[in-house]
């Protein structure tokens, strides 16, 4: 009987475990799932030269292009080109948050190309932010740029 | 530690001697030399940095030896006015001070130990002072100072001082061309509020502005640092009848202010494609129409970033500061202020090879080093004798 137990713990914990790193539910935790307006999961395309910087006398967000994977709350499209700002980026999000840019987070340490994120966005990044702000595409995208408030990996 | 006050020297002590050899040699050694001090009495740095200020006041009030160009340019300011500035006190903490723009005359206008005291910004007319209180265990941000602290409205001369609004109100507060509102900076846009009712009276669009907005001396637009015009920090105008924005520099630039024409503005600015400081290169001090065409060099110097550029109100000299720090180093010990005539322009400091080359008819002075400040302001208005410890 101990035996069956044991092993149906495993199997459940497995199956969970699955259910964490299966597209439609990695990254998924209650802040990402709730904040924002928008929910996606998106992989990160590229990460232009000069767009991350630690300087530790400039707090400034950094415009970053998404593509969406799978979108979870709002009115995105899947494959859709996003443009997302993220503040001082070279941060893990969890300590990202402060007095200018609060109720920031999530579990992602680093910022690669290639990677899958889940992240909870607001619109207009304008709205949430007032600060420097690095936009390698700046001339070259159309649309509103969002506001990361949650950025998990979802890899 | 009372307050920084000028003492007398007399010419050829020991201290005014040393304070000679180490100007001879630069600022930054002799700062050096004087923190280095306060540290070995088992003091705070500042300590060592009010000395140095206090030392080199005295040392030049008691006729100590400088150039005759520099000697000219000090006697030719003496009497127009007064600046006030943020300076770290003997105490450590944040005040303000006032001083002749010769440097002399320096007094401490706040004295409150328990805050710190930054932006301060005399009215056009020069009768009053509007400047930000902060707790003294909060750091001043180079990038946030306007949205720090309390808003404190006091008469020119530090007396009378009370809080406008809680922490954080009011953001980017400046003055009005009469006076009579303020023009502040927050998320949802500007906002001019009366500055009588304290009600906000009109509002326009944020237009990507985000810091160091000024309104125009003749109140048709607004200069300030902008996300919406380029890569990075740009300076944008925006015009106050219809609420157009449009960009004035882009790519590495800030802390503008405008010229009493309002038709032309100063800002810092750090150009690409410079070889000092590995790569990174020094900001300098920049001139340009706030409506476009060619940007002019003001100044630059070789070991130093150099931000806050003001203009004397009667549009003849301008006021700046900076260090090696990006952002003036207001989280520490601060920098010397420098003055300069704006018919000197272009001025290099230092041998900049690179720099000389673009700018083959330079002039290397001549500069006054005033003492250590940060974001100065001009006001020819005469101001009582004494006054200060403005205390809401």
């Amino acid at each position: 009987m101990r035996v069956m137990y044991a092993l149906s713990v495993v199997l459940l914990t497995g199956a969970c475990s699955d259910l964490a790193r299966s597209p439609a539910h990695a990254g998924a935790d209650a802040q990402v799932q709730t904040l924002g307006t928008v929910e996606v999961t998106a992989r990160l395309v590229e990460v232009p030269e000069g767009a991350i910087f630690k300087r530790d006398l400039y707090d400034y967000a950094t415009i970053l292009k998404y593509e969406v994977v799978t979108v979870h709350r709002g009115a995105l499209k899947q494959g859709a080109v996003i443009y997302v700002g993220q503040y001082n980026p070279w941060k893990p999000r969890a300590a990202a948050a402060d007095r200018k840019a609060p109720n920031l987070g999530g579990n992602a340490r680093q910022f690669h190309a290639g990677r899958l994120q889940r992240l909870a966005l607001a619109t207009p990044l304008d709205d949430f932010f007032m600060g420097g702000l690095v936009d390698k595409y700046f001339g070259r995208r159309a649309g509103p740029a969002y506001w990361a408030v949650w950025t998990n990996d979802a890899d | 530690m009372k307050p920084i006050r000028m003492r007398a020297q007399r010419p050829g002590s020991p201290g005014v001697a040393t304070v000679q050899a180490l100007f001879s040699k630069g600022w930054k050694k002799a700062r050096g030399f004087f923190q280095a001090l306060g540290k070995s009495a088992g003091t705070f740095p500042s300590l060592g940095n009010a000395a140095f200020v206090w030392l080199a006041c005295g040392s030049l009030a008691a006729g100590a030896a400088e150039a005759p160009d520099v000697a000219a340019l000090r006697a030719e300011v003496r009497g127009l006015g007064w600046l006030v500035f943020a300076a770290r006190s003997a105490a450590g903490d944040y005040d303000l001070f006032l001083c002749r723009p010769d440097g002399s005359a320096l007094r401490n206008l706040t004295q409150t130990p328990d805050a710190n005291e930054a932006y301060p910004l005399f009215s056009r007319d020069g009768t009053r002072l509007l400047y930000r209180r902060l707790a003294r265990t909060e750091t001043i941000n180079g990038n946030d100072y306007g949205t720090q602290g309390r808003l404190c409205l006091a008469r020119a001369d530090g007396a009378g001082a009370q809080t406008l609004g809680g922490d954080g109100e009011f953001p980017w507060a400046s003055w009005s061309p009469d006076g009579r509102q303020l023009l502040c900076l927050a998320p949802q846009g500007f906002q001019i509020v009366d500055l009588a009712s304290r009600k906000v009276v009109r509002t326009l669009p944020r237009a990507g502005f985000f810091q160091q907005p000024t309104w125009s001396p003749d109140g048709r637009a607004i200069v300030g640092v902008a996300n919406a015009f380029g890569e990075s920090w740009s300076i944008g105008r925006m015009d106050m009848a219809g609420g157009a924005a449009s960009a004035v520099h882009v790519q590495d630039c800030c802390t503008p202010d405008w010229f009493p024409d309002s038709a032309h503005i100063i800002f810092s600015w750090r150009p690409a494609g410079q070889t000092l400081n590995k790569g990174y290169g020094w900001t300098q001090l920049w001139r340009k129409a706030a409506k476009g065409g060619p940007a002019q060099l003001v100044l630059a110097e070789e070991g130093r970033h150099i931000y806050g550029g003001h203009v004397s109100p009667d549009g003849r000299y301008v006021i700046c500061t900076g260090n090696m720090q990006e952002d003036g180093d207001p989280a520490h010990s601060g920098a010397p202020m420098s003055l300069m005539r704006l018919c000197d322009a272009p001025l290099i400091i230092g041998a900049n090879a690179a720099l000389r080359t673009i700018h083959p008819a330079a002039k290397s002075g001549p500069v006054l080093a005033l003492p250590v400040g940060w974001e100065p302001c001009w006001t020819l208005h005469e101001l009582p004798a004494g006054g200060g410890g403005a205390k809401p």
